[in-house]
């Protein structure tokens, strides 16, 4: 009645193994009967494993009754066909024995492993973003819920199908997914990833695709990663999308927003540099016209004012492009060299050991270097010598700058890298926050009369030594 | 001119000299004199000027080399190397042909002021006890070098005055 039932079970997957089940249980109670016949009674039995272990392994729910049937057919078998004596009356009960034991062990360990596999496949089902998993032969084996929202396909339409249909179902034609990367490696499907790149042991990618959300369009970010076995071998890959139509267009909008923004301020820091110009030029005139020392110094006094609203426009400039392009490996000496080339002070010594170290940073680090050097000489005494060098720590990497001379005074230390008055300019604050776009910190760690000491702190992930 | 400083000489003032030039003496060796730092893939041409002093080689992982350049060539090395409990000043070596000319002190010199933000120590040849004592080395007892160091010259069984050296130390700093 059970064997009926399961033959008239719809799906075809499981009447195909209903079917072979069957045909397994003629054939082994067939042979027994052969076997009886001709004697051999304890060689052939133990064909009745095989029914037993498949029924067991593919129906573990019914895999302890399908045994017992099984076992107690057989003892008809040779009750019916042998003349029973006391031994293969016992030989023939520890027989049947076995086969039900067989069978139950068997479906208990089917049923921990299903409970298993359906633990996992609840966790993907349920996980928040879309996620779909295909086989070594690319046979989808898992499509959850949310990756049915975004498709509109059903699970029931795609489990077990081939052929790229979980392509199909996002890009509309059939063609190799992120995920068919790790199960075969090809050119020509990197191709159709342009900004691929790898995280570990996953890759990742965003796309574009034009025709979700009624033609509206979405933008991804897909992550695929191997599935492997216990010997590491790829058994499969599991591909997780989300949708990030959200951030991308906020991006969108700030980086408008901020273009115009600088459109705006390069046009009033151009502007304010033309007046700038005219006050210079007006400044040189009167110079040469007067000749009273206090009208003079008044005029030097105007000149430095000048000076200084012009320094401040220079760092607004930069103000503007810090965090504008990605950060980038950078070799320090480089930026150290650049600095004290921009700086165009005389009488003071640099030296930098920083030849081998290149680290990932923001590419206005020239910058950070040039406002160390900058505040240390105008804002100590005495300096003559300034020294770079780097040190290898258990938390990272420092860059340490150092100067001779009189060093910063206790009460300024404390607000060196934030925002100071008007008149100290903002180039530490800027050079802290250059630092930070890249998880680096500064810190003045210098000891007053006895120079400065500027510790720039890379994290271990963003230095190298070449 | 340089003389001591790794870029900028003591005579010269870095307004006095220009961009390109501070570039080729920070990177490039075709300036007369200069002195750097080695990278990675020039370690084999330091490792050709060593075959004459105990056939000793260089390791990027774990040693900073140091070289004076004349005509881009290599005249003279010092080298730091970092144990797990302590850095060794070991490898300083001038060829014959150019000695007497004060490279030795430019190498050592850089060296000491590239690695200054860690405890130094060495076996110094005894009759250079002098020299490195004026780039701030003082002389120690040998029990008193990082456990590591002090096997580098196990062989001569504590008696490092017959084996004609000198256990030094200087401590971390620069401008002290």
């Amino acid at each position: 009645m059970k064997i009926i039932q399961l033959l008239n079970l719809s799906s075809p997957f499981i009447r195909t193994r209903a079917l072979t089940l069957a045909v397994a249980t003629i054939i082994a109670l067939g042979v027994n009967i052969v076997g009886i016949f001709s004697g051999i009674t304890i060689l052939l039995s133990h064909v009745i494993y095989i029914p037993i272990i498949l029924a067991g392994y593919w129906f573990p729910r019914r895999g302890l009754l399908f045994s017992t049937f099984i076992a107690v057919a057989y003892g008809v078998l040779i009750a019916l066909i042998i003349p029973l004596d006391l031994l293969l009356i016992i030989s023939t009960l520890f027989r049947m024995a076995f086969f039900i034991l067989i069978g139950g062990v068997v479906s208990f360990l089917s049923v921990k492993l299903r409970a298993s596999e359906q633990q996992l496949h609840e966790i993907i089902e349920f996980l928040p973003y879309p996620t779909f998993a295909v086989n070594r032969k690319g046979f989808v084996i898992a499509w959850n819920q949310a990756v049915e929202e975004l498709t509109g396909v059903k699970k029931a339409e795609i489990l077990n199908k081939g052929d790229y249909a979980y392509s199909h179902a996002f890009y509309g034609i059939k063609r190799p997914a992120l995920l068919d990367i790790i199960l075969t490696p090809n050119p020509e499907t990197e191709a159709l990833y342009p900004h691929m790149k790898k995280e570990g042991k996953k890759i990742v990618s965003e796309i574009f695709i034009p025709r979700f959300k009624g033609g509206k369009g979405v933008h991804l970010r897909i992550a695929a990663t191997a599935l492997v076995d216990e010997r590491g071998n790829i058994t499969g890959a599991i591909e997780s999308i989300r949708d990030i139509t959200e951030q991308v267009m906020t991006e969108s909008a700030l980086q408008n927003t901020s273009s115009r923004l600088n459109t705006i301020a390069g046009i009033v820091r151009h502007d304010i540099s033309r007046k700038l110009a005219g006050l210079y030029g007006i400044l040189s005139i009167g110079v040469m016209k007067f000749d009273n020392p206090e009208v003079l110094f008044f005029i030097e006094a105007l000149k430095d004012s000048a000076q200084g609203i012009q320094i401040q426009v220079d760092i607004s400039r930069e103000f503007k492009d810090i965090g504008t392009s990605p950060p980038a490996w950078i070799p320090v000496q480089d930026a150290v060299l650049d600095a004290v080339w921009r700086l165009g002070v005389g009488g003071v010594s640099f030296r930098t050991w920083t030849e081998r170290l290149e680290i990932f940073a923001d590419p206005h680090l020239t910058a950070v270097f040039f406002h160390i050097f900058d505040a240390t000489i105008k804002e100590t005494e005495q300096v003559t010598t300034v020294v770079v060098t780097y040190h290898i720590r258990d938390s990272g990497c420092a860059i340490l700058v150092e100067t001779d001379g009189a060093g910063f005074d206790n009460k300024i230390k404390e607000s060196l890298l934030s925002q100071r008055e008007e008149r100290y300019g903002h180039g530490l604050f800027l050079a802290h926050e250059i630092c930070a776009i890249s998880d680096m910190t500064i810190k003045e760690t210098g000891t007053p009369t006895k120079g400065t000491r500027f510790e720039i702190m890379i994290p271990p992930e963003g230095y190298r030594i070449l | 001119m340089i003389e001591k400083d790794g870029i900028v000489t003591s005579k010269k003032t870095e307004a006095e000299i220009s961009h390109d030039t501070l570039r080729r003496m920070g990177n490039q060796p075709d300036a007369e004199i200069c002195v750097r730092e080695l990278k990675r893939d020039e370690f084999s041409a330091a490792d050709k000027i060593w075959l004459e002093y105990h056939d000793t080689t260089g390791d990027p992982a774990s040693d900073r080399v140091f070289a004076v350049f004349s005509s881009n060539r290599i005249v003279s090395l010092a080298r730091c190397r970092r144990h797990t409990d302590g850095m060794d000043v070991d490898g300083i070596f001038t060829p014959a042909e150019h000695r007497k000319k004060g490279y030795s002190r430019i190498a050592v010199g850089a060296l000491v002021e590239a690695c200054h933000n860690d405890d130094l120590y060495m076996h110094a040849v005894r009759h250079l006890i002098d020299f490195y004592k004026k780039e701030g080395f003082i002389t120690i007892e040998e029990k008193e070098l990082p456990q590591t160091i002090r096997e580098r010259y196990v062989w001569a069984g504590g008696n490092l005055e017959g084996a004609e050296v000198q256990p030094m130390y200087r401590k971390a700093g620069l401008f002290s």
